[in-house]
């Protein structure tokens, strides 16, 4: 019997229900029909297609039959059964499949779907769609203390003639629970004091330990974050800066608090509908956040909304429910019962989406979240309340000061020449921002050229760039006016072309200087773009000027916003403005009458009550004398531009009391946060999963083939209710799903081996009743991660050595039935973290801003878009560089080599199972990277330190590298490398002096360099060695 | 267990690379090193063999070089002579050509589409008549005997970053296996001693637009990431990490990697995790190439007129030309894909110039690789294609003059060409209309171009597939795609 079952190939796929006998004797559909079926059939007799009108997913459907008219399934008569007769027939019109399918059924598969009809062809709901089922009968007594899981493992492995192996040394248990729990090797004195202990319970206690270390959130957030697909990037085009490490930081936390899963859950995907949400739970919808993003120019709104939406959606559905629903994207899943109409509906739950299409290539994208400290806030109270101090008294002061209306006056020449100053120092007051992504930079004298005041707008770039400013107050276009700019060329670096532009009811208004073609801009020979002349000389201040008029901006025409723009070059930027013959009369900086005309119908920012509502009257409106004296002495403090002394000191004080206030604003650190328009937006299946063919409309609901979502009344289903729903009781997805992932974690490899796809196409699970049994522990239990995971370490089936007979390696070659200890190779971050840890080198400062440790020249730079601002790698100095690789900043279209290397992903989808390659790259890495040198030399440095006996020092060395002692031979070997090194390096001490100055720590002073030199090789060696990269 | 480093000659090897472990290792196999550095051909020596299977027919090509020029470089004034344009200078395009297609938001707001015809002059050239702008490309002139040009490439991509994945791995979705990543995978390696797949990003013109590169263009995707294209650096040292610190020799690195593999023995012998031997053998590798790679890069013998054929810059590395021959070295070495990316062919503003640059930059160099690798009998064996991720509009974006002008991205047709390796020489394919606008004869969707890469190769790109996220996946996708039987010699 047991044959027939290996015969199948099942013999690491399976777990029997009762005796062999049974399994051997009935085919299970789950088990062993349905991948026939899906492999072979439903691609065409499924959920999406049903040719010849067959179906054979669907029991009433299989035995009713297709258009033919013979039922497909007789149960119990396979002969008579029209799919056998298919199958088995040889004529090409008839044969099953057909031979243009290029699918071909293999007699085994034959013979079991045969078997299967012939013992009455039962049909059963896909195995992770049910519920979660409690076992019965395991076949153990009660109140045995062998814990769950080595139950169903031992009961696996006896099925297959196999036994767990012994449990492994101390030495490596502690090593493999601390790098499972917390990314890191132990420490000497853990491992001393993990040997000493020989009360009951001393594993169990080394277990808390590592819990209780700050370290194991940060191994749990690595994990996690692979599946959310975190990055400090927004990974497509520019691949700006992106600032939401606040939303790692509270992963983090998150797990060290060991916050239950459920409201893990619960925060990242509604924690902003949550009554009163706390910041946390606000920055914990980043989770939505994080996904990859555009800024490029010519991208089509809509296709960026609806692209952010599906992503968003198939992510909740990979990391939640472990389903694939990207197919589901263009039409219903060919395999598993998710309609198009499903994933729509699910997809309207993110489709509200506040953010915009387009990223804006900007560090904070809207919405985001600031970080403020209660010092910052404290800071930002004073500021203000001096500002609230400034505008009192300049409220005052209008109503003091004598102001006479030029417009009333007769007689004289009233014309006179002024310069009116837009920029000088600072912006209006409007919106200000620069393209393409570079931040505004303002410098002074010390680092940059200054025209006039005290600071002036620098920028460089390699191709097109600006700062902008639009919705200032309007400025008036004098007679005769000629606006103007100062700008500097530096000589070195010359820009193509320089552009000023100006805004009146639209972009309309340019002026170009240089290369007439090099920006695309405007109509050629037209207001939109007039060729002024050659660039201007180089290497000194010069003006820009040219006449308004020339331009199409007439007398009394009003600019809302301009642009210095250039192509290429550095270019420092200075006092901006126009020159007018200005008749007093008629500037509206100076003429009350002239700017209240100006202000008719027309609302001003910061300005309420019934004032608003008097200015926006106009003048000729009957007003009080009191009122008018309102609007005079707010125009006298505010606009009136030859207003006295007093009154513009007290204008430019608050300007920069408001300038600080909003830089503390810019200067805090903020995170981006998923939150959903006011108006949801109308969700439709979208035909073949085009953005531009909107089909049935859909409202947000769960997919039909899962519990439905309840307690909604006839409301609107949001977020929450989908987040409660993942955790609900009946949902049968997301427990297994989850509990497997960390299973995975501990183990390597999860029960079910394809950990990101539970659907029909997935692998079926190893132990299905284990896994059931953790993850309705699990659920019952509170979702209690923690508990979980320690279920799982303290487990017999963990504790085994991992190394075995080869008979054991050729049985069971994936380590699939666990028939020894799990040996997997570190991840690339455990790898660095390892390195520098031993090597005493690690910076275990938590959080923040992403860091740039050592990397090879010229990994961002050959990829990098010029005018991006992560084209140019900035490589951390000091103590940063040592930080851990949780925190290294991850930039998506070109991650760090160490990482990548060993196959960290780039985080531009959801990862939920990494690669273990093994490479010469790799070797190559280890072996030279400066990384790994510079900590070889930290710990060779201790080695010196501790004492002069060459056995000692490699004793010392093994130890802390591996937790363990070297064996004889092992000591030995190391000990004739050691011997050899210390000769060569003593007959050539030039190259011992440079291979201990390698990196950036300082190496010790008066050392023996030579020894030295052969101790940073030898521990070079150790960090290179198999078992210094595999958790073992 | 000793002496690895015999390994090609060991036959434990080959019982070694079928256990589970070698599944992972699969780079490291590629890059097996031989003290000769010249590819092996007799398959019993071969680390990576071909998956079993493959390839499902007799390839006409052994190896394919891609030569990407990122930006997306103009059709019109390039490949698609359109001599009837000139009478349309700065009209309108008419509505009836231009449709209801969706533009690129950079000039759907353009108030109008005048035409913009091109600058340069075009000439049929070579025996077989094809007409190309011999202003641009006096090099590429003269190989076009060589070449099958197709006009009517056809994208659905309108940017430039989803265009640039899904010409690359068949989908603008990241995630997916890149083509250089399914061939090694599918095919190995005729090359111990070098990656299956290597990819050069040279430089290009500084004042030229240059979009990013996504490391996802070389990338495995799903494929597992020992597939990865290895970059082949311009500066610095050629692969990453080659170089041991300053202070450690050669020698120094000999003792340590003797005394690395012992303990990994004893390691191995007590564990019996067959993934350890793999690791040994990958640390065999990483030391040769440490010498093999310098060897692959050192161009001190390559006589003056080879180096003459590709042009004033091939000695300087980090250059295209310099790209060019060392696509031919790696070829010749046995690597199976190699693909060059050439940035800075986006020119919507200026294009005259800066098409020019970005010509005096590549044109001799492919027609110099061209040419070398047909006068050392390579071209037969060796599948070229040159081409960017969709085509430019024949409407000017900006400004228009006669001699200057933009265009803005245009998915609908463009050209690219193929040569070598199964390709019939001196056609052209596909027809455009006069505005080159639409396809009015034989299109070659993106994919259908994949699924001929693939044939010349000796691959059925139906039967080409990986499991992934529960759908087998192929680089031409699930909709059905054909081969362009019309291209093959």
């Amino acid at each position: 019997m047991v044959r027939w079952l290996l015969s199948l190939g099942l013999l690491f796929a399976v777990v029997p229900q009762g005796s062999p006998a049974d399994v051997a004797l009935s085919p299970s559909f789950n088990r062993d029909i349905r991948p026939i079926l899906a492999e072979q059939c439903l691609s065409c007799h499924g959920p999406g297609k049903a040719n010849g009108g067959l179906r054979l997913d669907l029991e009433v459907a299989a035995t009713k039959g297709g258009k033919s008219g013979s039922p497909a399934v007789i149960p119990g008569k396979p002969d008579q059964s029209e799919l056998i007769r298919r199958i088995t027939s040889s004529d090409p019109s008839e044969m099953m499949p057909p031979p243009k399918s290029k699918k071909v059924l293999k007699d085994q598969e034959k013979a079991t779907l045969k078997a299967w009809i012939t013992r009455g062809a039962t049909y059963e709901g896909h195995w992770a769609f049910e519920p979660i089922r409690k076992t019965v009968g395991i076949g153990i007594k009660k109140g045995d203390p062998e814990s769950l899981i080595d139950r169903h493992i031992k009961k696996r492995l006896l099925f297959s003639g196999q036994a767990m192996q012994p449990e492994a040394s101390r030495e490596i248990l502690i090593r493999r629970v601390s790098f499972t729990l917390t990314g890191l090797p132990p420490t000497l004195l853990e491992v001393e004091q993990f040997q000493k202990d020989n009360a009951p319970g001393a594993y169990e206690r080394m277990v808390d330990r590592y819990f209780s270390s700050p370290r194991h959130g940060e191994e749990m957030a690595r994990h996690w974050l692979d599946v959310a697909r975190y990055a400090d990037t927004h990974g497509l085009h520019l691949d700006n800066e992106r600032q939401m490490w606040a939303y790692r930081d509270w992963v983090v936390r998150a797990f060290n608090f060991n916050m239950p899963f459920d409201q893990f859950t619960v925060n990242q995907i509604a924690g902003d509908l949550l009554p009163n949400p706390t910041l946390d739970q606000r920055i914990a919808t980043g989770f939505s956040r994080c996904n990859v993003t555009t800024g490029e120019g010519g991208s089509i709104d809509a296709e960026w909304i609806f692209r952010n939406a599906v992503e968003r959606t198939s992510t909740v559905f990979t990391t939640w429910l472990g389903l694939t629903g990207g197919c589901a994207q263009c039409h219903d899943h060919k395999f598993d019962p998710i309609t198009a109409k499903d994933f729509y509906s699910f997809y309207a739950f993110f489709h509200s989406a506040a953010d915009p299409a387009m990223d804006g290539n900007a560090l904070l994208t809207a919405p985001t979240v600031k970080l403020e400290t209660e010092e910052i806030k404290k800071r930002r109270a004073a500021l203000q309340k001096d500002l609230d101090g400034v505008h009192q008294e300049l409220v005052a002061m209008g109503g003091k000061v004598t102001y006479l209306d030029p417009s009333s006056q007769t007689g004289q020449t009233r014309q006179k020449v002024t310069e009116d100053i837009w920029f000088d120092d600072a912006f209006p007051t409007g919106r200000v921002f620069a393209s393409p992504g570079h931040p505004t930079e303002y410098v002074d004298a010390t680092k940059g050229r200054v025209f006039s005041g005290s600071k002036a707008l620098k920028r460089k770039d390699v191709g097109l760039a600006q700062d902008v400013i639009e919705d200032m107050p309007p400025k008036s276009i004098g007679a005769g006016a000629k606006l103007f700019a100062h700008v500097y060329i530096e000589p070195t670096d010359k820009p193509k072309t320089l552009m000023l532009q100006y805004f009146k009811g639209g972009w309309l208004h340019r002026a170009v200087w240089g290369d007439y073609d090099a920006i695309p801009w405007g109509k050629p020979g037209t207001t939109e773009k007039v060729k002024v002349g050659p660039l201007p000389e180089l290497g000194k201040w010069v003006r820009l000027e040219i006449e308004a008029e020339k331009l199409g901006l007439k007398a009394g025409d009003l600019v809302t916003g301009f642009a210095l723009t250039q192509q290429g070059g550095t270019v420092f930027w200075d006092k901006t403005g126009v020159l007018a013959n200005t008749d007093p009369a008629t500037d509206t900086g100076q003429s009350l009458i002239a700017w209240w005309k100006s202000q008719k119908g027309k609302d001003i920012a910061g300005v309420s009550g019934p004032l608003a509502g008097w200015i926006k009257g106009g003048p000729d409106t009957k007003r009080a004398e009191k009122e008018k004296a309102q609007v005079q002495s707010y125009f006298v403090s505010e606009i009136w531009k030859n207003a006295p002394p007093e009154v513009i000191n007290l204008r430019s004080k608050r300007l920069s009391l408001q300038a600080a206030l909003t830089k503390t604003e810019a200067d805090l650190p903020g995170s981006f946060v998923f939150a959903d328009l006011p108006q949801p937006r109308q969700s439709s299946v979208m035909m073949r999963g085009q953005y531009d063919k909107p089909g049935d409309k859909v409202e947000p609901n769960t997919p039909r083939f899962l519990p439905k979502l309840t307690g909604l009344d006839s409301r609107r289903a949001n977020r929450l209710d989908l987040a409660k729903w993942l955790v609900s009781a009946e949902q049968p997805l997301v427990p297994r799903v989850v509990v497997n992932r960390f299973w995975q974690q501990v183990f390597g490899t999860g029960l079910v081996k394809s950990s990101g796809d539970f659907g029909t196409q997935g692998d079926l699970p190893s132990h299905p009743e284990l896994l059931d049994e953790l993850a309705g522990e699990f659920r019952a239990g509170g979702w209690n991660v923690r508990g979980l995971l320690k279920t799982m370490l303290l487990s017999s089936a963990f504790k085994q050595s991992s190394g075995a007979p080869e008979s054991v390696w050729t049985l069971d070659p994936e380590n699939r039935l666990l028939s020894r200890g799990p040996r997997i190779r570190l991840d690339a971050e455990q790898i660095r973290d390892n390195a520098l840890f031993v090597g005493g080198l690690i910076n275990l400062e938590m959080g923040g801003k992403g860091t740039m440790p050592y990397q090879p020249p010229n990994i961002w730079e050959p990829v990098g878009f010029a005018g991006s601002n992560t084209q140019n790698y900035k490589q951390s100095k000091g103590e940063d560089l040592y930080r851990r690789s949780i925190y290294v900043f991850l930039k998506r279209t070109a991650p760090a080599p160490f990482m990548s290397n060993f196959d960290a992903p780039n985080r531009e989808t959801p990862c939920t199972k990494r690669e273990r390659s093994n490479t010469p790259l790799q070797a190559l890495q280890l072996m030279n990277d400066i990384q790994h040198i510079e900590a070889a030399r930290g710990l060779a440095t201790q080695l010196l330190t501790t004492g002069k006996d060459p056995m000692a020092q490699i004793r010392l060395g093994f130890r802390t590298v591996l937790a363990r002692n070297p064996s004889d031979p092992e000591e030995q070997a190391l000990l004739a490398f050691l011997l050899r090194e210390e000769a060569r390096y003593k007959t050539e001490p030039a190259a011992a002096g440079q291979l201990v100055r390698v990196g950036e720590s300082a190496p010790p002073k008066a050392m023996d360099e030579p020894k030295l030199a052969a101790l940073t090789l030898m521990v070079n060696l150790l960090l290179n060695l198999d078992e210094t990269v595999n958790r073992n | 267990m000793s002496g690895f480093q015999l390994w090609p000659d060991n036959p434990t090897r080959r019982q070694f690379f079928a256990g589970p472990g070698l599944r992972m290792g699969a780079l490291a196999l590629g890059m097996m090193a031989h003290k000769n550095a010249k590819a092996n051909p007799d398959p019993s020596h071969l680390v990576n063999p071909a998956l079993p299977g493959l390839p499902h027919h007799k390839p006409t090509a052994k190896a394919l070089i891609y030569l990407h020029m990122n930006g997306a470089p103009s059709q019109i004034d390039l490949w698609d002579y359109k001599p009837k344009l000139q009478e349309y200078f700065n009209k309108d395009i008419p509505p009836s050509i231009r449709g209801a297609q969706r533009l690129s938001t950079m000039t759907s707001g353009q108030a109008r589409f005048p035409v913009a015809p091109s600058k340069f002059t075009f000439q049929r050239a070579g025996k077989c008549g094809t007409w190309i702008n011999t202003d641009l490309m006096p090099h590429t002139s003269r190989v076009v005997d060589e070449i099958a040009l197709i006009k009517t490439v056809n994208t659905n991509a309108i940017n430039h970053d989803p265009a640039c994945t899904f010409v690359m791995t068949g989908s603008e979705v990241p995630g997916k296996a890149s083509i250089g990543s399914w061939l090694a995978y599918g095919l190995g390696s005729l090359s111990n001693n070098l990656p299956g797949f290597v990819v050069l990003t040279p430089r290009f013109p500084a004042d030229s637009n240059g979009q990013a590169l996504f490391t996802r263009m070389w990338s495995s995707g799903f494929l597992p990431t020992a597939y990865n294209g290895v970059a082949l650096r311009g500066s610095g040292d050629p692969v990453l990490y080659l170089k041991n610190p300053e202070g450690v020799s050669t020698a120094d690195r000999r003792a340590m990697l003797d005394t690395l593999g012992s303990l990994n023995r004893m390691n191995s012998d007590r564990l019996h995790d067959p993934e350890i031997q793999s690791r040994i053998g990958q640390y065999e590798m990483a030391y040769r190439m440490q010498s093999s790679v310098p060897e692959l890069t050192d161009l001190s013998n390559e006589p003056k007129h080879i180096l003459d054929l590709y042009g004033p810059n091939v000695t300087s590395p980090g250059s295209y030309a310099h790209s060019a021959i060392m696509a031919r070295r790696l070829v010749e070495r046995g690597v199976r894909a190699v693909q060059l990316l050439h940035r800075g062919w986006d020119q919507h503003g200026g294009l005259p110039r800066e098409l020019g640059n970005q010509c005096k930059d590549t044109d001799q160099a492919n027609a110099g690789l061209i040419m070398d690798l047909k006068q050392r009998g390579m071209l037969d064996e060796t599948l070229v294609v040159w081409g960017g991720e969709f085509g430019r509009t024949v409407y000017c974006q900006g400004g228009l003059e006669r001699d200057n002008y933009g265009r803005d991205h245009h998915p609908r047709n463009y050209c690219m060409w193929m040569a070598g390796g199964g390709i019939k020489g001196g056609i052209t394919h596909g027809e455009t209309d006069d505005f080159s606008y639409n396809i009015l004869k034989d299109p070659v969707p993106v994919n259908d171009l994949n699924a001929t890469i693939l044939h010349c190769l000796g691959i059925d790109h139906e039967r080409f597939s990986f499991r992934f996220q529960g759908l087998d996946q192929r680089l031409t996708g699930v909709e059905p795609q054909k081969v362009v039987k019309e291209l093959l010699a």
